[in-house]
């Protein structure tokens, strides 16, 4: 309610984004609930007609990389430009004329291996604000969870050195039954839960919460003895030797590329022989099968039974439901689902699928990210913020620049907000997990995890109807 | 359908109506008038009744296209229901379906009156009939998007169902700025009017209700001698302003923001002024013999051309003693309308562009009959569907037409008058011909009629569909289905905690 209130205050960014795909929607929805004034362009009519009839945007009809449809959709005032059409090159076409207009920010869409290696490049001589490559990017996601199987879902905070990593109590695990505080103090505070689901409710947790078997629990914790703390949960944490990967797509072509970096064995299966003699060339130790990966005798074949790990990633998404559910009945093995398309959600969510990757959330959460740094951009302090559960709780690293309400005080006389949690602290590259005695201070990077949205500064967390009273 | 939003917009608009009644209770006042005290009882109970329908937000804030057109058609009828009321308790107008009517042709800015004493009323009421014009003129709906947070962008189904004209253009990304911009223009020209008028030396009263009426193209008179008694300047200053509000609201908006280039492009706006230029110097040339003076004969027929083609309906003179000709250009007149996107109603000009627009490539698919053209609007090609739905629109139009003037005819009138009055509502003017001329009024007809004609006007104001909508068949069926699958969820609940609190009850006894 407050976070909401805080953001129409702050001047809305206008935003124009090119094309109107799976990405160019959710970042839609997103960006015009957070009160951004946006301008779309697509070259389907139909479309625009659609989304400008279910979200309060105006759009324009026409070719996005035209120097004529751009201007009359009004870039000279735009703040944000975004190019998340089909095509790689479009994207980048549309930014570089975008950029040459006017001096917004400008974001695009890069999926192909080819151009997107030479991001930086690219970067730099076309004057882009940010590329993101959505395939790339679930692909890192995947590999991370692989590293950690125990996990559903692993998040990188502070530059790498802290995670967020989410699990599920299974029945009669240690934590099944415990409350926080009893599980703390028999373990030395090792651990710091920042969020729980359970069944249709997120919440923070208090030290008074009592674990259930079915909870879906999220802590925080340095980068480095993970594993160790999973062990605390007792949870099993081999890491995956091999790897069974089916379908051919660029996100196959990255994951199975972060993989064998990592000295993990790779199959792959590809139904076309003419893309498998690409990825052959391209990814060397891996074992490239030609074949059809939806046919249950060659996984047999190819070992799924004794597989570590498996991840389907044919371009249907139905397919891939289907092949987890397969492989979560006849092995072991961990599996992670990539799904492109966010709808039927509520079908996906209870057929017990394990972890789930959505590379069009992760790549709209990148530029949402970047959309509200750059709302405030004047103080604005947002150094990162991921979506969990679904987007109903958030996680923002904020950078603490000048001295504030929030400095200098122990956070235990704080008055935070309800359901906030500031569960680490970033000092001078080192990671502090705060007790109620610490205090924070300029220059620290501290992240708060929350259930109100839109903070845009760390002294948002403050109860502020306390302070004015 | 989302039943509860629709209930909620009408709960806002019940409040807002009450809000505005301020006016006229106000104006009561100031010329401490007993009838205020109608207004007040009104605007009491309306503000009840709305908190009590718009006080909580509903969680779903979905419109689609037909929870608009329902929202929109409701508010219509009950802010005429409600806006009605007052005459009736006053005694001004005892009547309580002649009182609807005379709201109802107020808020769609017919300006048609069963009132045959105007000067008779008491100002407030005088006043609550001019305001009447100016809220309907741009749309309560609209109103409320300027001023309230109706979240969601799919709050433009409403603007859409309210707004004249083929399609529904916005200036801005956020509907609420567009809302805005649009009575922004629309209370700058209202005020620059107001104070033109009264530097020409029109009374305070008569220049703040002309200034209503012209905005909201409405045509309520304040005198019963319409506008002959003001001077020659002030009805100069009328026809301006009348030609001004039947303008595009775009242009004004590309006027003020973007390139006056653009706004010289509109096609509809040239079309509008070449209609007028030409209409007044026919009708100048054929009312000559008359007049025998040029002056006077041109500010006539401006006068009355700019009043009906903008559909205000406001009369310096009985053109209904013109001559044949410039009687029959002044209801060809009343059927074009001013330009979409302005207060003014009829068919609209850029319809009427778009209709002969495509009868001359229809006309050509017979010469070249694989010929592919597109119909071209401002320079850009106009979109299959839009050119469709001015096709349905004109259909829909002369089918309610037909039906209207043959339900009217019941009661056995001339066929001028008939079919006038059935135009003059339908087009939102005001006065017709015949019996419905502008020194007569409307009074005469039968209830029956009457009713015809209020829903003609609705019909007018609204274009149609929404109202269409909300006496669709389908609409109510679902409506009943919704309010039994409520119920029944409702039940389901109950059985549920009660099975839930005996499974609680049991565990503790375990």
């Amino acid at each position: 309610m407050f976070g909401q209130k805080n953001l129409t205050e702050i001047k809305p960014l206008k935003i124009m984004i090119v094309g109107c795909g799976k990405v160019g929607i959710a970042l839609i929805e997103q960006l015009s609930k957070e009160g951004n004034e946006i301008t779309i362009v697509d070259k389907n009519h139909d479309i625009i007609d659609k989304l400008t009839n279910t979200y309060d945007i105006i759009g324009y009809h026409g070719n996005g990389a035209s120097y004529g449809v751009l201007t009359e959709a009004g870039i000279e005032d735009m703040d944000l430009f975004i190019a998340v059409t089909e095509s790689d090159e479009m994207n980048l076409l549309c930014c570089t004329i975008a950029g040459r207009i006017t001096e917004c920010s400008t974001i695009a869409r890069v999926r192909d291996p080819d151009i997107s290696r030479e991001i930086g490049y690219l970067r730099e001589r076309l004057g882009l604000t940010m590329i993101i490559n959505p395939e790339f990017e679930a692909a890192r996601e995947t590999a991370k969870i692989l590293y950690l199987p125990a996990a559903l879902e692993v998040n990188t905070f502070a530059h790498g050195q802290a995670e967020i990593i989410k699990f599920k109590v299974e029945a009669g695990s240690i934590l099944d039954g415990v409350t926080i505080a009893e599980f703390s103090s028999r373990n030395n505070n090792a651990v710091l839960f920042c969020a729980v689901e359970r069944g249709e409710e997120v919440s923070i947790p208090t030290g008074f919460f009592r674990f259930k078997a079915g909870d879906v629990v999220s802590f925080v914790a340095p980068r480095r003895g993970n594993r160790a703390r999973l062990k605390l949960l007792n949870l099993a944490t081999p890491q995956v030797h091999n790897c069974l990967i089916v379908g051919g797509s660029e996100s196959a072509f990255y994951l199975a590329k972060e993989l064998l970096q990592n000295k993990i064995s790779v199959t792959l299966i590809e139904k076309e022989k003419k893309r498998c003699e690409e990825l052959a060339e391209e990814l060397d130790g891996a074992n490239i099968i030609n074949g059809d990966g939806t046919d249950e005798e060659l996984l047999k074949e190819e070992g799924l039974e004794s597989v570590d790990s498996f991840i389907p990633l044919t371009g249907i998404d139905e397919e891939n439901v289907m092949l987890t559910l397969h492989a979560r009945k006849v092995s072991d093995a961990k599996v992670v689902t990539k799904i492109n398309r966010f709808a039927f959600k509520d079908v996906t969510d209870n057929l017990d699928l394990g972890s789930v990757i959505y590379p069009m959330v992760i790549t709209s959460e990148a530029i949402i990210a970047y959309a509200r740094a750059k709302r405030a951009s004047l103080d604005s302090n947002i150094e990162s913020l991921y979506h969990m559960y679904d987007g109903r709780v958030e996680a923002i690293e904020f950078l603490i620049r000048n001295e504030s309400p929030v400095t200098g005080t122990p956070i235990m006389k704080l008055p935070l907000k309800k359901n906030v949690l500031i569960t680490c602290i970033s000092r001078n590259g080192n990671l502090i997990f705060p007790g109620g005695s610490d205090t924070l201070e300029v220059g620290d990077t501290v992240m708060i995890v929350t259930k109100n949205f839109g903070f845009q500064d760390i002294h948002d967390i403050l109860d502020s109807s306390n302070g004015r009273e | 359908m989302n039943r509860k939003i629709i209930l909620y917009t009408l709960g806002i608009v019940c409040m807002a109506e009450s809000g505005l009644m301020l006016v006229p209770i106000i104006c009561a006042l100031f010329y401490q008038e007993q009838e205020g005290f109608a207004y007040v009882f009104t605007a009491g109970i309306t503000f009840i009744l709305g908190y009590a329908l718009g006080h909580k937000k509903p969680e779903n804030t979905m419109f689609y296209l037909k929870e608009g057109c329902i929202a929109t058609a409701l508010s219509w009828i009950v802010l005429s229901l409600i806006g009605a009321v007052p005459f009736v308790l006053t005694g001004e107008i005892p009547y309580y379906p002649d009182a609807l009517f005379e709201t109802v042709s107020g808020f769609t800015t017919t300006g048609a009156s069963i009132l045959g004493n105007v000067e008779a009323l008491s100002h407030c009421s005088i006043m609550w009939r001019s305001f009447t014009h100016w809220i309907g003129g741009m749309g309560v709906l609209v109103f409320l998007l300027a001023i309230i947070p109706l979240s969601g962008g799919s709050t433009i189904n409403l603007m859409r169902a309210e707004s004249p004209g083929p399609s529904v253009g916005k200036f801005s990304p956020h509907l609420k700025q567009t809302a805005r911009v649009l009575y922004l223009i629309y209370v700058a020209l209202t005020v620059f009017e107001f104070l033109v008028l009264i530097i020409s030396g029109m009374p305070f009263f008569d220049a703040i209700n002309i200034s209503f009426g012209t905005a909201g193209t409405g045509g309520f008179a304040i005198r019963n001698s319409g506008f002959a008694e003001y001077t020659f300047a002030q009805q100069w200053i009328v026809t301006i302003f009348m030609i001004i509000f039947g303008v595009n609201f775009n242009f004004y908006y590309l006027l003020l923001v973007r390139d006056i280039k653009d706004a010289l492009r509109m096609e509809e706006v040239k079309a509008y002024f070449g209609i007028i230029i030409a209409s007044t110097v026919i009708i100048t040339l054929n009312i000559l013999p008359v007049y025998h003076n040029v002056s006077l004969a041109v500010k006539d027929a401006a006068f009355q051309v700019g009043s009906i083609i903008t559909t205000t309906g406001f009369a310096t003179t009985d053109f209904n003693v013109w001559p044949t000709l410039s009687k029959t250009i002044l209801v060809t007149l009343m059927f074009i309308g001013a330009c979409a996107g302005s207060t003014g109603g009829g068919i609209k000009v850029s319809r009427i562009i778009i209709t002969l627009k495509a009868f001359v490539r229809e006309s050509n698919s017979y010469i070249h009959p694989k010929s592919v053209k597109n119909v071209n609007m401002d320079g850009k090609p106009l979109d299959e569907n839009n050119v469709r739905s001015v096709n349905v629109y004109m259909s829909t139009f002369t089918l309610i037409f037909v039906i209207s003037v043959l339900l009217v005819s019941i009661e056995g009138r001339d066929f001028t008058t008939n079919f006038t009055a059935v135009a003059a509502t339908i087009n939102n003017i005001g006065p017709g011909l015949g019996d419905v001329g502008p020194a007569s009024n409307f009074e005469s007809f039968s209830t029956f009629s009457k009713f015809v004609m209020i829903f003609d006007m609705l019909f007018g104001r609204l274009e149609f569909f929404p109202l269409i909508v909300l006496f669709h068949p389908t609409v109510w069926k679902e409506m009943h289905e919704d309010i039994r699958a409520a119920k029944k969820r409702r039940r389901i609940k109950v059985s549920t905690k009660v099975v839930q609190k005996k499974y609680e009850h049991d565990a503790k006894k375990m």
